[in-house]
């Protein structure tokens, strides 16, 4: 397969908490780049750094030192405010406790973000695309865990994002659901080519991925590609 | 069983986390305690100052004035079973000269006192024996009229001319509240009250070995009642009106009606403030308790007991109210002295100190702590309920249902952020109707207080703009003939002159009676009208009577009705008198007849007790001065002064409270606003983190938030303006006496500064809560477990 343009690059990026001898290092220089359309899996132990770095390419944390850039934006460079337009146009994201908003429907959840995009999906579309077409005026009470997860799926993929940074998807769920969401992330990036970052302790998921990067102490421990996909269908853990 | 080392921890760290919110529940609470202590305390202290001020002093029980008697009449009253002691003496009206003063002042004075009635000297010295020029004055008028010791005073006294010197300024327990006849406020600074020796009063009212008033004390267990009824009958042959007890004193009168009214607001405000302070608490604590949830099932599964865990929380919630009882006994304290001192401004009393007691203090803390107990109950039952296993789990996203009315309205909205508003408010509509209810609370107490203004300057535009117009009210020496309207036209400055007449009486119906003035008026008046409280000019009828409303419920009749009316002075007519209407009027006239047929029912000639006069304009000072020489004119109001001293009267008293009202209700706006939000922001943390991470901007997310405040506040408005009027309806009425009627006349003003306040107030909150939520945590909000 062709690589793509590079869609991410980081040059040193490192990220500490505190100073001095408590100094906490959660990143220590990293260097990346990520082409666009890829599936990531970023797999690694507890406080290994991946998180971090996540946090940071999407904008919702900052660096402590170092570049990074999504595409031609130095996102290091950019204050709170361009953090959130960054955010709003070109990211979407997928959390562990999928962050519904208990008030909305699916169809409304996915609505909050059709609303404030500049050329969304309709809900609707987005929905069907995580096979939720019937279950648009539920509210996430009325939900399954692995429902509640596609419809934070649908609403991360509405604005057609060009990156979709995953957390933990299918931390919260059971195996069987949890290929159900995975089966949805992998439709997004094959038919919108979104670039997709599944952060994950289970390295199963790892196959379904074009590129694996295992982190270790706050760094990049291995780099890997696989030579094919395999569907998330076929995955068992 | 002791409290676990860590479960304290926990408390005092909770406590600490808490202490915004605490600080909001305590200053309502203080604010509810504050008033308990200040007005119970207030009431205690008034009522003991008010008894020992009359026993030290020997006030008299009753009053039997009369035109004239002889000292022998004493001997015979002394006789009357129940009568205890009697002393006579002689008072008399007087207009005083006073330079500084333009207008003539009037002034009360009466021989000194020997044992009943006794002065309280507050400078110089009493008036020595052999001179005739020398008296004491009531402090307040020397104070307001500035007067200095030595000053001499040129009086006009029963048509005669007498120098008077000031050597002495004293209190006296007849006059704690000291008004000019037919006045309710007080205007210190044109009337006064003076005290000389007998022996030169009597010569200058011609009547040696003579006395006009005697005051009589009870014996122990006598029935006033039937005393007085025996005293009328003895003092009947020499011209009396009728004794009185202390309940007709204008002075005791009006101190009974400011403990009334004291009592009016211990009523209204302190179940406001704990009520709001309980629900406050409520939601705090429910907001905890939802929190903790996991705390509570990890404590409950290493093995603590629901007792213990029910202690925590509601220790945590006693803790949160000490501050607040501690800060309402200090406020109680500081407001009781405050007004205190100017009670005693404004009455007279010697000594008046605020004195609280342990049991009003322990009392206000109950109360609270009973408003602390209802508003933590629900929430630490359900901490206690919780099992382990229940606990632990994390709860299932709150339930939202697309069904029923409320959801059609949500759906008809056209944006997701306005939804989620709404459905929150609608899923907890207890505590929505809650926060409204509070903040409604806050708007009434404001627009209750504030409008005190509005009631009296609509008093005042009834009964001074419409209905009393003349400039000076006038009252003769004695009844005049009519031809004197003539010769009041001949002095500088009169404009024109309207005649009254007025007699004092003892009204019956049945077993019910009043004592009373009847009032005369011509038709077709336009220097006195009647205005009733809607503003209707009621002109009085040809035949019968106009009542006021108060006095027709005293004496049980209605229109059409007739009471039996017996004059108790001159002729003593006793007549029929018909009910043509019942009026309410603001100020004064509780009775009043044509006055062409009140002559015809005292079957006298056409005669006048006084005159409403207006001055040309400009002419004023020269009328004074024509007045202060005129040997007829026993007493004059004028219109303008008696304006300024009702505002002046206003202004000191209502302006504190409505200080203390305005800081209270903006507490409470701030108290609701602050901790409704704050708990809002807790609650909605992640969905506006969810918002902000998913590129909502700052503005957009805190929407949300500073939405469902506003929408909260914007409720609230309807409700708090309707409830301002009741309670300003029902503060009104219960301020009202039989002295005067307080009209209710909120001003769209008063209205709008309600709404202006509680908006500010909501806005300052809005800010604050605003800036907490953009500081939010995206990351950590997001990724722990709700």
């Amino acid at each position: 397969m062709a690589e793509g343009a590079a869609i991410y690059r980081t040059l040193g990026l490192t990220k500490s908490y505190g100073e001095g001898a408590a100094a906490v290092h959660a990143l220590r220089g990293v260097d990346l780049t990520v082409h666009e359309g890829e599936m990531l899996v970023l797999l690694g132990p507890s406080g290994s750094g991946k998180s971090t770095l996540l946090n940071i390419l999407g904008g919702l944390d900052s660096a402590t030192s170092g570049q990074a850039w999504f595409r031609d934006l130095e996102i290091t460079a950019l204050d709170s405010d361009g953090l959130t337009e960054y955010r709003r146009r070109s990211i979407g994201f997928v959390f562990q406790f999928y962050n519904l908003i208990a008030s909305l429907t699916a169809r409304e959840n996915v609505q909050l973000i059709t609303d404030i995009a500049e050329s969304p999906m309709t809900p609707e579309e987005a929905l069907a695309l995580v096979g939720l077409e019937d279950r648009l005026d539920h509210f996430p009470a009325q939900l399954s865990g692995g429902e509640q997860q596609r419809v934070a799926i649908a609403r991360a993929i509405a604005k057609r994002p060009e990156v979709l940074l995953c957390d933990e998807p299918t931390g919260a769920l059971d195996s069987k659901t949890g290929a159900r969401v995975l089966a949805a992330l992998d439709t997004i990036n094959r038919e919108v080519g979104t670039t997709v970052f599944i952060i994950t302790h289970n390295a199963v998921i790892a196959d379904m991925a074009d590129e694996v990067i295992r982190f270790a102490d706050g760094g990049i421990a291995s780099h890997s590609r696989n030579a094919v996909r395999k569907s998330p269908v076929e995955l068992a853990w | 069983m002791r409290p676990s080392r860590p479960l304290t921890v926990k408390l005092l760290r909770d406590l600490w986390r808490l202490r915004a919110q605490a600080v909001a529940i305590a200053l309502v609470m203080a604010a509810g305690v504050g008033m308990v202590v200040m007005s119970y305390g207030m009431i205690r202290s008034l009522e003991a100052t008010r008894e020992a001020y009359y026993a030290r002093y020997a006030l008299a029980d009753l009053w039997a004035p009369l035109r004239r008697a002889p000292d022998s009449l004493t001997r015979e009253l002394r006789q009357v079973p129940g009568v205890a002691g009697v002393e006579s003496r002689v008072s008399a009206h007087a207009t005083l000269d006073i330079a500084g003063v333009a207008e003539p002042v009037s002034a009360r004075i009466h021989s000194l006192p020997a044992d009943l009635n006794r002065l309280v000297l507050r400078s110089g010295r009493l008036p020595r024996e052999g001179r005739a020029d020398e008296v004491v004055a009531s402090e307040l008028f020397v104070k307001a009229a500035r007067l200095s010791l030595g000053d001499r005073l040129p009086a006009l006294v029963h048509g005669k001319r007498i120098e008077l010197r000031l050597v002495g300024t004293a209190l006296s327990p007849e006059y704690v509240y000291s008004v000019a006849p037919g006045q309710i406020f007080p205007d210190n600074r044109r009337f006064g009250v003076l005290w000389m020796a007998r022996e030169p009063l009597s010569a200058a009212l011609d009547m040696r070995d003579g006395f006009n008033e005697a005051l009589v004390r009870l014996a122990p267990g006598a029935l006033a009642a039937e005393t007085i009824r025996r005293i009328d009958l003895l003092t009947a042959p020499y011209g009396a009106s009728g004794a009185f007890g202390r309940d007709l004193l204008v002075s005791d009168r009006f101190v009974t009606s400011e403990i009334d009214q004291l009592r009016t607001i211990v009523e209204i405000l302190p179940p406001i403030f704990l009520g709001v302070a309980a629900f406050l608490l409520n939601i705090l604590l429910a907001r905890l308790v939802d929190t903790e949830r996991e705390v509570i099932g990890l404590l409950k599964a290493f093995g603590y007991r629901s007792a213990a865990i029910v202690r925590h929380y509601a220790m945590l919630a006693v803790l949160l109210s000490v501050g607040g009882v501690l800060l309402g006994w200090g406020l109680g304290a500081w407001m009781g002295r405050g007004v205190a001192g100017m009670y005693q401004e404004f009455y007279t009393f010697p000594f008046l100190n605020f004195v609280g007691g342990a049991d009003i203090y322990l009392g206000a803390g109950g109360l609270a702590l009973l408003s602390v107990v209802l508003g933590a109950a629900g929430s630490v039952w359900r901490a206690q309920r919780l099992t382990p296993a229940e606990a632990m789990r994390p709860p299932a996203p709150a339930a939202y249902s697309r069904t029923g009315l409320t959801d059609r309205i949500v759906r008809a909205l056209p944006d997701e952020p306005s939804r989620m508003i709404l459905r929150g408010l609608f899923r907890r509509p207890w505590r929505t109707m809650a926060s409204v209810a509070g903040l409604a609370a806050a708007l009434g107490l404001y627009v209750a207080s504030a409008s005190s203004t509005d009631n009296v300057e609509r008093m005042i535009d009834l009964t001074f703009v419409r209905g009393q117009r003349a400039d000076l009210s006038l009252t003769f020496a004695e009844p005049r003939d009519a031809r004197v309207q003539r010769e009041l036209l001949t002095l500088p400055g009169v404009q024109r002159v309207e005649l009254w007449r007025g007699v004092p009486a003892e009204l019956e119906n049945g077993p019910y009676r009043s004592r009373e003035s009847v009032l005369g008026l011509p038709r077709g008046a336009t220097l006195m009208r009647l205005v009733t409280l809607d503003g209707a000019v009621i002109e009085p009828p040809p035949r019968g009577a106009l009542i006021s409303g108060q006095l027709a419920r005293k004496l049980g009749v209605g229109a059409g009705d007739s009471i039996a009316v017996r004059v108790t002075e001159g002729d003593r007519q006793s007549f029929t008198l018909p009910i043509a209407q019942v009026i309410d009027v603001p100020l004064g006239a509780s009775v009043v007849v044509e006055r062409g047929e009140l002559a015809r029912l005292l079957r006298e000639g056409d005669v006048a007790s006084g005159a409403y006069v207006m001055a040309e304009p400009g002419k004023l000072d020269v009328l004074y001065a024509a007045l202060k020489q005129t040997p007829m004119v026993a007493g004059v109001t004028v219109a303008s002064a008696a304006l300024r001293g009702i505002r002046e009267t206003i202004a000191q008293s209502m302006g504190i409270v409505t200080l203390f009202n305005t800081v209270f209700s903006v507490l409470i706006v701030v108290g609701v606003t602050y901790t409704a939000a704050r708990i809002s922001l807790s609650e909605r943390a992640r969905d506006l983190a969810s918002m902000r991470v998913l590129g909502f901007r700052k503005g957009e997310a805190g929407f949300v938030l500073v939405g469902e405040l506003a929408l909260t506040a914007l409720a609230s408005l309807p409700l708090g303006l309707m409830l301002g009027v009741a309670i300003s309806r029902y503060i009104a009425a219960s301020f009202s006496s039989d002295l005067f009627l307080i009209p209710a006349a909120v001003s769209a003003k008063t209205l709008a500064q309600g709404v202006f306040v509680v908006a500010l107030s909501a806005g300052a909150t809005a800010w604050l809560i605003r800036r907490s939520a953009d500081r939010l945590d995206l990351v950590r909000a997001l990724k722990t477990r709700e």
